[in-house]
């Protein structure tokens, strides 16, 4: 079987990661800050050692920057509810996930918020043209996805976020997508937010995301309940982190978040590598097939690619492919901003996406059975 | 004396640089009289600790 579905989950993880939700579910099986017995506080000190290296990951100056959630969708709810404001205006492009979207359109029918979405072909204009255009006197912030599920391209843009802060508008990176393939610095970049999740190209468990915040929010949390300190308030009190994460956290898959953002610090330049050699080689694999469409082919990217085959409906490739024992997906990939702005609505899109795992045999099992697809 | 945070995170932020520093010291539960603070503290004799934990929002409990 090969694995070709990175983007929704990478399926193998490196042995760190397993062996680290063992050592948590087997040796430790308890939960931070919850009790202060030593058993206790050494899985608040994982809790603390976790942060850290993610603080580390995305360059956070600060070791406390980081707030656990269940997932990413999880850390932009909490984000948007919190950060946004009545009468806000927020500025996303059109490749977000419905991760954002979905949060963004049910505050807007609340009348709380308004957005506008940079178009395809806006991407391509200069940052002051985009906020020239784009801006508002109400507009307090900028959502850029670091890259598009949908078609692998990045669409993260440094400099859209830097003209942004100088004309007083925060930015949110939403980074499920290339996380673990593309560097990513929020001290340098002045990135204010970013959302991340653990299971995908960060090789950890299910279950883990977060948000990274370059300063202390102020704002309210998404969700109320136990924190593990000042158990007296009848509120969760106003203390960071731990006043954003009610409720027990999933210490086996953020322990095994630790494992493998260790493991990739450690190896960045080599993951990269792989990265690049795969992506390469997919795409001179599938340029060989002239009946291949491959959306956003001009753009930078990463190892995800959107494709179709001329004369094949995308759900019967997809089934073709899956006869053949390959893993890929259909669909509208949870992203129907991108295939509105790609013309794909209708017909849907095939998206192949590799991890490092996957190999250049595999690229070349799926090029012939995919010439074989008539 | 107990160096007591409102932050479980902070705990182990002091933690660290006090052992980097060579400073004795142990993590144990916090005094029962501060609970607005969290639920463990740091506990140590060496006055230098206060120098090095000094830009921290936390509190002595003797």
């Amino acid at each position: 079987m090969i694995y070709f579905d990175n983007a929704a989950t990478t399926k193998q993880k490196p042995q760190e990661v397993y062996d680290a939700f063992l050592h948590y579910v087997q040796d430790i099986g308890v939960s931070p800050g919850r009790g202060s017995y030593q058993l206790g506080i050494e899985a608040s000190r994982m809790l603390y050692q976790t942060r850290k290296v993610v603080s580390e990951y995305f360059g956070l100056i600060r070791n406390s920057g980081v707030i656990f959630t269940k997932n990413s969708t999880e850390a932009i709810n909490l984000f948007f509810r919190g950060f946004l404001c009545e009468g806000n205006h927020v500025v996303i492009t059109c490749y977000e996930h419905n991760a954002v979207l979905r949060p963004l359109q049910t505050m807007k029918e609340e009348g709380i918020i308004d957005f506008s979405i940079i178009s395809r072909d806006d991407l391509l204009l200069s940052p002051i043209e985009i906020c020239d255009k784009y801006f508002r006197d109400n507009t307090v912030l900028l959502v850029n996805t670091l890259a598009s599920n949908l078609t692998g391209r990045i669409i993260y843009n440094s400099e859209l976020i830097k003209e942004a802060k100088r004309r007083g508008v925060q930015s949110f990176v939403d980074s499920s997508q290339g996380a673990g393939k593309i560097q990513i610095n929020m001290s340098e970049g002045q990135i204010d937010y970013l959302a991340f999740t653990g299971h995908k190209d960060l090789m950890a468990l299910p279950g883990v995301g977060g948000l990274c915040c370059l300063e202390k929010p102020k704002w309210k949390p998404l969700l109320q309940g136990g924190t593990g300190v000042l158990g007296d308030s009848y509120t969760n009190p106003k203390v960071f982190p731990e006043g954003y994460e009610a409720g027990t956290l999933n210490m086996p898959a953020i322990w095994s978040l630790h494992a493998s953002l260790t493991k990739m610090l450690d190896c960045r330049n080599l993951i990269y590598q792989k990265e690049q050699e795969l992506k390469d080689y997919m795409m001179k694999k599938l340029s060989e097939d002239e009946r291949i469409v491959l959306y956003d082919s001009e753009f930078d990217r990463i190892g995800t690619f959107g494709i179709n085959l001329c004369g094949i409906k995308s759900n019967d490739l997809v089934k073709y492919l899956d006869e053949n024992e390959i893993c890929v997906r259909g669909g509208i990939h949870c992203a129907i901003l991108a295939h509105e702005a790609l013309g794909t609505v209708k017909d849907g899109v095939v998206r192949v996406s590799l991890g490092l795992f996957n190999t250049k045999e595999e690229i070349d099992t799926f090029s012939n059975i995919l010439k074989g697809c008539k | 004396m107990h160096i007591v945070f409102f932050s479980t995170s902070d705990v182990f932020d002091a933690e660290e640089r006090l052992k980097q520093a060579n400073v004795q010291c142990s993590i144990v539960p916090t005094p029962v009289t501060d609970k607005a603070y969290c639920g463990v503290c740091i506990s140590t004799e060496d006055k230098s600790a206060l120098i090095l934990l000094s830009d921290m929002e936390g509190k002595v409990v003797e």
